[in-house]
């Protein structure tokens, strides 16, 4: 009865169209105040308890923050110059770039349709003069994309860390593997494709230039390393790191990068300028930018947008505890496990019907709001079958990427037939093949745990972190 | 005039606490990191900065539209029948403010009586959680307001940021970069 009343004013309250965070938490407050002896008062304290009692979660908001800062078209474009310097010259090598550049990019945003916007618009069109199909090309940007929420720091993997008080730490590792067996994944791929349709390649560069553009990104890519290395060197946590990563995000982009704020389209040595005077004159001016930086119309949008994103997903959060609170106090994961148990239901049968449940959820939610709702039911249940929470985690992100490629919210799709100038109808058949290895890499990654709990269990086993 | 001034003086607030959360966390990193020191009382505010941001945060969240939702079901109504939903949709809202603006009161006025302050700072609980409550009233009157645009026809429900329309302005900002670059060459070649 408890449980039936829960559900059913959660679905009707967000087929309304309510907003995800107002429905979770209507749906608990009825439910605790129907069925449970709490006083609203005692509600309401745990809303703000959630709020503010947990430090983890402010990892959310600066990793918002630092993305915001790097997802402009600059950051994009050094990234994939880099890329394209480092595998072009292999056959379809232009394609393969286009999924490394989504590999970093999506490493330093953490935001798949931010991915597919910011490389999709470049490569998408320079493949094209190439020689590439255009359906080629826009399937490999729309799928390599949603690498961003399965590479760290991701914020979805944060918001699951936050629905099922596993380690964020842990989570991070726990995708590194993935990542990068997915990203190979689509590269052999496309090196078989290029073969068989004879794709063209273009000339090695020389070293040199590979170092340089190596070099120009590096200024973005450090993030990734100043995050991982230091959660993963145990020398901060993710919130400390996500603090740094911030405070960098927001140095590169206005004093390293110049692509936003007040010293844009001022270069680092103008021309026949000496290069003691351009120390000299870019000392200043960055410490000048500093102060300028608080009135700048530029910064206030990317704040403005990050603010938007964080409260947002807080929110959420905030009523999603309570939403977990009614769930554990009502003890309905422990009803469903045992049903399952009872069932004789396989492991790999319970997996399936995750599965299933998170491919269908995918077509209308979005994936931190998934996470929210499902990993608390889920989480339990699992942990009495004798599944890592771990590897759980994995299998709902990778669930949610396939989420973003297919309609109605698939995000990727809209965001490529928006570059493309295409309809969705046109994305979807470029999507499909790609979609099928996601599909293939989803089986993988399901049934063999050991993909997503190697690294952290190798680094557990020399207590690394 | 008058919302515009409030416009801003909303944005400036929740851009202030987001900027301070973060360089309060990092200070406290640096000062752990160079200086082997800390501030005692940097995570408690951190921590509170980070709920007044939620809880202020959630009404501005309504009013620009950020909050998210599932618009599958209601894209398929005709307009008509889909305010009329909204409109139930907002008033369950509603009332779910309402809940928590009365819990909230009991529990401020309860904290109020008994005069605990925060833990580092000698500042009474009940001012430093009075959030709690004027978060929600400022929700319920960014709903009502909402709830009276669909009532009129100006709107047909939460009007929701369409996250890939969002994340387009990067494709047109992108394209101005290479235009302007493809011009650059272009005179260059001549």
């Amino acid at each position: 009865m408890t449980t039936a009343t829960l559900f059913i004013l959660l679905l009707a309250c967000m087929g309304m169209g309510m907003p995800i965070a107002i429905a979770l938490g209507l749906s608990s407050i009825v439910t605790i105040l129907f069925f449970s002896n709490d006083s609203l008062a005692s509600i309401a304290l745990k809303l703000f308890e959630s709020t503010s009692e947990h430090y983890t979660l402010l990892a959310i908001p600066f990793f918002i923050l630092s993305s915001s800062f790097l997802s402009t078209g600059g950051v994009a474009r050094r990234l994939i110059d880099f890329a394209v310097d480092s595998v072009g010259h292999i056959r379809g090598g232009l394609a393969m770039a286009s999924v490394m550049a989504c590999m970093l990019f999506a490493a330093v945003s953490g935001s798949s349709p931010a991915t597919v916007a910011a490389i999709g618009t470049i490569v998408i069109a320079g493949m094209v003069r190439a020689g590439y199909p255009e359906s080629f090309a826009a399937g490999v940007i729309a799928n390599a994309g949603t690498l961003g929420i399965l590479i760290p720091p991701s914020i979805v993997m944060l918001v699951y860390a936050a629905a099922t008080e596993v380690s964020a730490a842990r989570m991070f590792m726990a995708g590194f593997l993935p990542g990068l067996m997915m990203g190979g994944i689509l590269m052999v791929a496309i090196y078989i494709v290029a073969r068989v349709k004879n794709l063209p390649s273009r000339p090695f560069p020389g070293v040199i230039k590979l170092i340089k553009s190596g070099a120009t990104a590096l200024g973005g890519l450090m993030l990734i390393i100043i995050v991982l290395g230091s959660i993963y060197g145990g020398i901060a946590s993710p919130t400390e790191a996500a603090a740094v990563a911030a405070v960098y995000g927001f140095f590169i982009a206005v004093v390293g990068y110049r692509d936003i704020g007040p010293l844009r389209k001022i270069p680092w040595r103008y021309p026949d300028e000496k290069l003691s005077r351009a120390a000299l004159r870019n000392t200043h001016q960055s410490v000048a930018a500093l102060f300028k930086s608080a009135i700048d119309p530029e910064i206030k949008e990317v704040l403005l947008d990050a603010t938007k994103t964080s409260l947002m997903l807080l929110f959420i959060i905030a009523n999603a505890m309570l939403f977990a609170h009614v769930l554990t106090t009502e003890r309905i994961p422990h009803m469903i496990a045992e049903t399952i148990v009872l069932w004789g239901l396989p492991v790999w049968g319970f997996l399936v019907v995750v599965n299933i449940l998170l491919l269908i959820a995918g077509n209308f939610m979005e994936p931190s709001a998934i996470i929210l709702i499902m990993a608390p039911i889920l989480f339990p249940i699992a942990t009495q079958l004798g599944i890592d929470p771990i590897h759980l985690g994995i299998i709902m992100v990778v669930n949610m990427e396939i989420g973003m490629l297919t309609p109605p919210v698939g995000l990727n799709l809209f965001v490529t037939a928006g570059i493309t100038k295409r309809d969705i109808g046109w994305v979807i058949r470029a999507a499909l093949p790609w979609l099928g290895l996601l599909l293939i890499f989803l089986m993988l990654i399901t049934y063999v745990p050991q993909i997503s709990l190697f690294l952290p269990e190798y680094l557990d086993a020399r207590a690394g972190y | 005039m008058l919302t515009k001034l409030i416009n801003k003086t909303e944005e400036g607030i929740l851009c202030i606490m987001l900027v301070g959360m973060t360089l309060l966390v990092f200070v406290e990193v640096i000062l752990r990191f160079g200086f082997n020191t800390g501030l005692l009382w940097a995570e408690e505010v951190t921590l509170y900065i980070s709920a007044w941001f939620v809880l202020f945060g959630a009404s501005y969240g309504i009013k620009v539209g950020a909050h998210i939702a599932v618009e599958a079901f209601v894209k398929l109504l005709p307009d008509n029948i889909r305010r009329l939903v909204a409109s139930v949709a907002i008033i369950l809202s509603v009332i779910y403010c309402g809940l928590f603006l009365y819990g909230s009161w009991i529990y401020l006025t309860k904290m109020k009586m008994i005069g605990i302050e925060m833990e580092d700072l000698p500042i009474p609980k009940w001012i430093a959680m009075s959030i709690l409550f004027i978060g929600f009233v400022f929700l319920g009157i960014r709903l009502l307001q909402l709830l009276w645009d669909v009532i009129t026809g100006k709107q047909l429900g939460f009007h929701v940021i369409d996250e890939a329309e969002e994340t387009l302005h990067l494709f047109e900002e992108i394209e101005q970069i290479e235009l302007a670059e493809d011009a650059a060459e272009t005179r260059a070649g001549q």
